[in-house]
């Protein structure tokens, strides 16, 4: 199911995000955003993931139970060990003692590459592995729906292409559909199937490109 | 290589040992000048007429009795405080009400001085207990505002995610709001310490609460034990030091890896 967004609108006091903003975005694909920073493209994901409410406006084909987010930092809890981080999403789930989901996790693990690690805690990690670690975690938790924020703006050049092809190698195991937001073109256009170039304050989709 | 290491390890660390003696020493050594130059044990007793007062009281059972009541006075009203502190604190951090109604009750007992808190308990309840009573009370505010704040510094981002992940609340208290307090929570505790041990004594003295530390103190100054009055004030000072330090060791050998050592060094 696509995700509609209809006659949206945000606004932080005096500014106004959001004016009667309404798009389509497709089921099962990676959808870039562009934009200039602190045009809302973080809004719109809050938006989507219920972390923020909109002024009016709905947007609808999401269910709020079934959302992964790849935030710009890891965040992942630094008093516990990257393991017990990846059963925290899992209900259920006991977080010290192995249970249900192990083999998931373990087999996600060796996905990004962290298969030896999953006993250390995040501050033993470089920043690169965390992050990797909160992709992993996005693709644990059974979501339809996956929320990307600039996440590999904060790594280097050779990590941040390892990280997008690690990315693209587990979402073609697990199509889920995708937002993804970064004012990096290039970045957007390595990953996304259709790019849409928001405008500044109040958001419009100056651009709207497929490119596979 | 790694025993020279090791080496210079126990070098640096027996240095550090000496430097700690040779103050302790430099102090004690200024004191006994003193006590030659005033030439009075009544008004100062010298650190040697101390020692001497500690071993004629160590001979003597009631000794003994007078620091276990006393000690556990100050652990009953430290752990209560703390106990309920952490509760309360938790649920005014998490709940904005609950917080509106304690906040001007621990604002009122907060500003409340030590001595009228005691001559009021004392008016409602035995003397053995004020005390006690006392301690709660005064060490109580303490842990409160130090875990209400542990809440609410709590990382939102942690928190946002959290709630993205539709983790549920149980969980986020936890494995988020827990721990985060937790350092607060340990500094909480070390203030209640050395502020539980000042309390109890002094609320013996003003209930006279039998037996007690507190007693003690107050009959070697009627007595004009002046000596006796030192050896007391000294028997204090290393029993809060020796809790204090036993607290810090059972909290260093209890914290795990990673966050819980940044965040309690």
């Amino acid at each position: 199911m696509s995700i509609v967004i209809k006659n949206l609108k945000k606004s932080y006091g005096d500014q106004i995000i959001f004016d009667d903003f309404n798009l389509v975005l497709q089921e099962k694909k990676i959808t870039g955003i562009l934009g200039p920073s602190g045009a809302g493209k973080t809004t719109l994901l809050n938006l989507c993931c219920g972390l923020e409410k909109p002024d009016s406006g709905t947007i609808e084909g999401i269910n709020p139970t079934s959302i992964s987010y790849i935030f710009q930092e890891p965040r992942l809890l630094p008093w516990r060990t990257i393991r017990e981080n990846l059963r925290f999403v899992f209900k259920g789930q006991s977080i010290k003692k192995s249970g249900f989901h192990d083999k998931e996790i373990d087999e996600m693990l060796r996905m990004v590459g962290l298969d030896t690690v999953g006993d250390y805690y995040p501050q033993e990690l470089s920043g690169g592995m965390r992050q990797r670690v909160a992709i992993a975690r996005a693709f644990l938790y059974p979501s339809e729906l996956l929320l990307m924020d600039e996440p590999f703006s904060s790594l280097d050049l050779t990590l941040k292409n390892k990280l997008m092809g690690d990315f693209l190698k587990i979402w073609e195991q697990d199509k889920r559909t995708v937002i993804f937001v970064s004012h990096n073109q290039e970045e957007i256009k390595q990953l996304s199937h259709e790019v849409l170039t928001f405008s500044d304050k109040p958001v419009r989709v100056l651009k709207k490109e497929t490119i596979y | 290589m790694i025993s020279t290491k090791l080496q210079n390890k126990q070098i640096q660390s027996l240095i550090k040992i000496g430097k700690k003696i040779g103050v302790a020493l430099f102090w004690v050594l200024l004191w006994a000048v003193a006590a030659w130059w005033v030439d009075s044990s009544l008004v100062l007793p010298s650190p040697l007429d101390t020692l001497k007062g500690i071993i004629t009281l160590s001979g003597d059972f009631k000794f003994f009795v007078s620091i276990g009541v006393t000690l556990l006075r100050v652990f009953g009203g430290v752990t209560i405080s703390v106990a309920l502190g952490l509760v309360l604190g938790l649920i005014g951090g998490l709940n904005k009400p609950f917080y509106e109604i304690m906040n001007p009750f621990v604002s009122i007992i907060k500003s409340l001085p030590v001595v009228s808190v005691i001559i009021l308990i004392n008016l409602w309840i035995a003397s053995g207990v004020v005390p006690l009573v006392v301690t709660f009370l005064i060490c109580f505010p303490v842990t409160w505002t130090n875990v209400v704040q542990g809440v609410h510094a709590t990382d939102d981002n942690l928190l946002q995610m959290a709630k993205v992940y539709n983790v549920s609340q149980q969980r986020i208290i936890r494995d988020i709001y827990i721990p985060a307090v937790k350092p607060y929570a340990v500094s909480a505790l070390m203030n209640a310490i050395g502020l539980g041990w000042k309390v109890t004594v002094t609320a013996e003295v003003l209930a006279n609460a039998l037996p007690s530390v507190g007693m003690n103190l107050y009959y070697s100054k009627i007595y004009l034990e002046t000596d006796l009055l030192f050896s007391w004030t000294f028997v204090i000072v290393m029993c809060s030091y020796i809790i204090e330090k036993v607290t810090l060791y059972i909290i260093e050998r209890n914290k795990r890896k990673g966050a819980d050592q940044c965040q309690l060094s």
